[in-house]
């Protein structure tokens, strides 16, 4: 690929990201320029007993998803090929997926196959503090740049912080108000409801209501969770 | 130089680099083999020379960012006067630098900027897309800062400045990755948390990450086929091995160590 001379139409577009369709017009551009067929953007959600994928913007079909399912997707994109901004990315390669670590079955790898996922590569994506993926894949190895990805990569994280609103479903939108956030705060410092009650000046009763307005607003079940779910999307 | 031997630069310093291997995100556990070369912030001080040298600035500097709201200041980690500490750098872990720290946070995107004293300096960045202008980190010079994250959700910043820095756009990814690996590999060297993380059990952390999704000690028993006796029993070693002084903080410090996702 040649240097600067004419921006890439991922380029062109670089300073307008605004709405859920730009993100789309803007994958699929990035999806041409590295050599992938597919792209899939995805922000990990953190369930009870496993991880979930939460699926932002996808050009798969209908079916692949259905049937390898959101929580193998999330294994996908966590899983120990997924490269970090930086690292030179390494593919998985459907034909020899059944040897990494069992993340995949034989059966899984075959559909993957099948369904035009012949080698895929998991990209971390930093957004601010937002963490997500995007695979990128192709029916056949090979095909797939290197170093365009590297490039896309970033590209990537570029678009996405401009869009923030549109990944905060994924990571919970801040609804704790000032004092609540504060409250929850101490108490991941360890600070008990009373040592709260004497940072912030108030009463311990007034703390710990703070801090069950805090639970239920993230429907959590517990202290322990409520500071996972904020630790999580990055409030605290 | 042009692009080609760039990008070779970049791809066999990937394909070698201490600073590049291959690392999922949960890589951050596997401290493992510390390769020689990563030991050291003066390795990372010369790794980041040579991204500086790569587009002609004159001073560098790498800053951690505070990781919650209470703490906005940038934290000076090393910079281009190493060992020493350069006027920049204090200027920048003022309040100059609370801004940035702010924008590390929620983007991604670099910023740059150009001061009075430094006109025409700013010619390198203006046409670059996705880079947009700030305040000036450092007073009459022009620079650009790019954030970057490491596995266990670090954030930082890196900070190049200069009166001739040269940026083309096809560089900017490739400068900005480099950032990146160079930062995360300042987070694993950075000493303190290292070793806390590798004396805490498989087990232990399994319970704590079921206490982080909202597990009372008895599901976790129920779950893990133990008796309530041994799930607190984990769960009260992993604090002490954290330095906790509560489960709570326990499944926070685990987190922000990216020791549970």
């Amino acid at each position: 690929m040649t240097a600067s001379a004419a921006p890439l139409p991922s380029e062109t577009a670089a300073t307008r990201l605004a709405s859920r369709g730009d993100v789309t017009g803007f994958l699929m551009e990035l999806a041409a320029e590295v050599g992938a067929e597919s792209y899939m953007l995805v922000a990990i959600v953190h369930d009870q007993a496993r991880d979930d994928a939460r699926i932002v913007a996808s050009n798969w079909i209908f079916d692949a998803v259905e049937l390898i399912g959101r929580r193998l997707v999330a294994a996908l994109a966590q899983g120990s090929f997924a490269t970090a901004p930086g690292i030179r990315p390494q593919p998985l390669l459907a034909a020899h997926a059944a040897d990494m670590d069992g993340l995949l079955t034989g059966e899984e790898t075959k559909l993957l196959d099948v369904l035009g996922h012949g080698e895929l590569y998991s990209l971390r994506l930093n957004v601010g503090r937002q963490r997500l993926f995007v695979l990128f894949s192709s029916p056949e190895p090979g095909r797939i740049e290197r170093e365009a990805l590297t490039r896309g990569q970033m590209k990537c994280c570029y678009a996405l912080s401009q869009v923030p609103e549109l990944l905060a479903a994924s990571a919970a939108q801040d609804p704790l108000s000032d004092r609540e956030r504060e409250c929850l705060f101490w108490v991941s410092e360890g600070k008990t409801s009373d040592e709260v009650a004497l940072i912030l000046g108030v009463s311990a009763n007034t703390v710990n209501s703070y801090i069950t307005h805090a639970i239920q607003k993230f429907s959590a079940s517990n202290r322990a969770m409520a500071i996972a779910t904020a630790i999580r999307s990055g409030i605290i | 130089m042009t692009d080609t031997s760039a990008l070779r630069a970049e791809t066999g310093e990937a394909a070698e680099g201490p600073f590049s291997q291959h690392q999922g995100p949960f890589g951050a556990f596997a401290i493992g083999s510390p390769s020689p070369q990563v030991g050291t912030i003066a390795d990372a001080v010369r790794r980041c020379r040579w991204i500086a040298v790569d587009i002609n600035a004159s001073g560098f500097a790498m800053f951690f960012a505070g990781p919650t709201a209470e703490r906005d200041r940038l934290v000076a980690c090393f910079d281009s006067d190493y060992p020493g500490v350069s006027a920049a750098t204090k200027f920048m872990s003022g309040t100059g630098g609370e801004e940035m720290v702010r924008h590390t946070r929620l983007s991604t995107e670099p910023r740059w900027w150009c001061d009075d004293g430094a006109a025409g300096s700013g010619a390198a960045f203006r046409d670059l897309a996705w880079v947009r202008e700030t305040t000036p980190l450092v007073p009459a010079t022009a620079g650009i800062a790019f954030p970057v994250h490491a596995e266990r959700g670090q954030c930082g910043l890196a900070v190049f400045f200069g009166l001739q820095i040269a940026l083309r756009q096809d560089q900017l990814y490739e400068i900005h990755a480099r950032c990146f690996a160079l930062f995360s590999a300042v987070a694993r060297v950075r000493p303190g948390d290292a070793g806390l993380s590798r004396a805490v059990s498989k087990r232990e952390l399994e319970c704590l990450r079921l206490t982080a999704n909202g597990y009372t000690s008895e599901a976790i028993a129920r779950l893990l086929k133990l008796s309530v006796h041994t799930a607190n029993q984990y769960l009260t070693q992993c604090a002490q091995k954290l330095n906790a002084v509560s489960r709570t903080q326990a499944v926070a410090k685990a987190l922000r160590l990216g020791l549970i996702e």
